[in-house]
């Protein structure tokens, strides 16, 4: 829970991304610190997701600098996929991969980038599995499973890759209301542990819970940003006040 | 019909011994082709995608015969009349180099609109855990892609197949050229190309079960 706020995780600045002559994120900037749980709401089409995808160059960036772990993603020679093993991301859609078992959906990475042995992958493997309990679910296919348990699995997936940062882009908007508890409890544990956390969602609730930081976003600007108390609780700009009012 | 088998069943089916044999080495290059122009056709690179659209369309705007006097006897007498390069085609290569065109063509067709089939979800997933495009292609994509594509390729194995018929134009002893000469010999139409379809037919029949089986195969865990 502890922030470090003299490590500097992401730095933004300045942040633009259009998509042809649609301006999606206007001008961007804060800092995400180590140890830090930022939680991004937003009505839709606010360019939260943009954002977020900006975060690992899943979206490249039309200005300004995104600078992760002190590489800066805008630059062109740089190799994206070191800093993407850094950087855990977790879909709304899940995005297991439906050719592979539960197992080789978490090993693929670690053993084709040679980060661990087959056996050793396996075994981290088994471990991140029991961390959000889906152990017996090695040998299952993406299909065989549901939606909660998919999630967790996604989860797990980016954990073994060891990252220092995690992504979430609305990690619980396609789950079934029954199946979010599972993945926010999950989420909940791996922010208890410290992780750097940066969360897409319309889980109100669960960002004041967790967050250390609130950022809301309308129109590809950052709007207000704070506490759960100061943006959530007590909220200033009118456009969050309408948002929030809608929501909850 | 008799006596079309016992004079001339053995050279029918050395013939679709031949027959078989060129739409093997066409299919074998079609394959290598069809793989090139469908990466092609889904790269990110724009010159790529040109390039690869316009393999494609050419030769879907061919008839294939155009295409088998063209490379038989079309690009021999450019080669020696225009440019004072000997150069000759046996009848196997020529057909081999039109049924790998051809068939090649429509492979990229099919393995483009595999790639395209898999949910771009996948490929983002791949790429942030770190995997190179390439990587992520060859272990996730290309997998769940491959499964969508063989039944489409299979019917395009089979046309290729009954497309080795085409070849008889440039003389390649295929079965519909031999059974030219036995009709020729005997008079017999009615009893030689009855026998000829009914061993087309057999062919294609065991390779569309083997196919069946194949890809049942291929299903499985799903």
């Amino acid at each position: 829970m502890a922030v470090n706020k003299n490590n500097v995780k992401i730095h933004v600045s300045h942040l633009k991304k259009s998509f042809g002559s649609l301006d999606v994120l206007n001008d961007i900037s804060t800092d995400i610190y180590e140890g830090e749980v930022v939680v991004i709401i937003g009505p839709s089409g606010s360019g939260k997701s943009t954002f977020l995808r900006c975060m690992n160059k899943l979206e490249d960036t039309t200005a300004g600098d995104v600078v992760v772990d002190g590489v800066n993603l805008s630059e062109k020679k740089i190799n994206i996929n070191k800093v993407r093993e850094r950087v855990g991301m977790v879909f709304q859609h899940f995005n297991l991969f439906n050719n592979l078992d539960v197992l080789h959906n978490l090993t693929l990475a670690p053993v084709d980038l040679k980060k661990a042995s087959k056996e050793k992958a396996r075994e981290q493997a088994i471990q991140m599995l029991r961390k959000v309990g889906l152990e017996d679910k090695v040998d299952a296919y993406p299909s065989q499973l549901s939606g909660g348990q998919k999630q967790r699995v996604a989860i797990a997936r980016a954990l073994c890759m060891n990252p220092d940062i995690m992504l979430f882009d609305e990690p619980t908007s396609a789950l079934d209301p029954e199946m979010v508890g599972e993945v926010l409890q999950v989420m909940k544990n791996l922010a208890a542990d410290g992780m750097t956390m940066v969360i897409v969602t319309h889980e109100i609730g669960f960002a004041r819970e967790v967050a250390d930081r609130v950022l809301f976003m309308d129109g590809g600007y950052i709007v207000e940003e704070g506490t759960p108390q100061e943006v959530i609780l007590n909220p200033k700009e009118p456009r969050t006040i309408d948002f929030l009012n809608k929501v909850l | 019909m008799i006596q079309i088998v016992t004079n001339y069943g053995g050279l029918l089916m050395r013939a679709m011994g031949q027959t078989l044999l060129l739409a093997l080495c066409g299919l074998f290059f079609a394959c290598i082709l069809g793989m090139f122009f469908g990466l092609l056709s889904v790269l990110k690179s724009r010159a790529c995608n040109i390039i690869a659209s316009i393999f494609v369309d050419v030769i879907r705007g061919v008839p294939m015969i155009v295409l088998a006097y063209f490379v038989y006897f079309g690009v021999p007498y450019c080669m020696n009349n225009m440019f004072g390069i000997p150069f000759t085609l046996s009848a196997l290569q020529a057909g081999t180099i039109c049924l790998a065109l051809n068939c090649g063509a429509y492979m990229a067709e099919i393995i483009r609109a595999g790639i395209q089939s898999v949910d771009k979800g996948q490929m983002e997933a791949a790429r942030s855990l770190g995997l190179p495009y390439w990587r992520a292609m060859v272990r996730v994509v290309l997998p769940q892609a491959i499964r969508t594509m063989i039944p489409s390729i299979i019917n395009q194995f089979i046309i290729t197949l009954k497309d080795t018929s085409i070849l008889s134009v440039i003389g390649f002893p295929e079965l519909v050229n031999s059974a030219k000469n036995v009709v020729a010999n005997t008079f017999m139409s009615f009893q030689t190309w009855g026998i000829v379809a009914v061993m087309y037919l057999v062919i294609i029949t065991l390779l569309s079960k083997l196919a069946k089986i194949l890809e049942r195969r291929l299903n499985r865990g799903r």
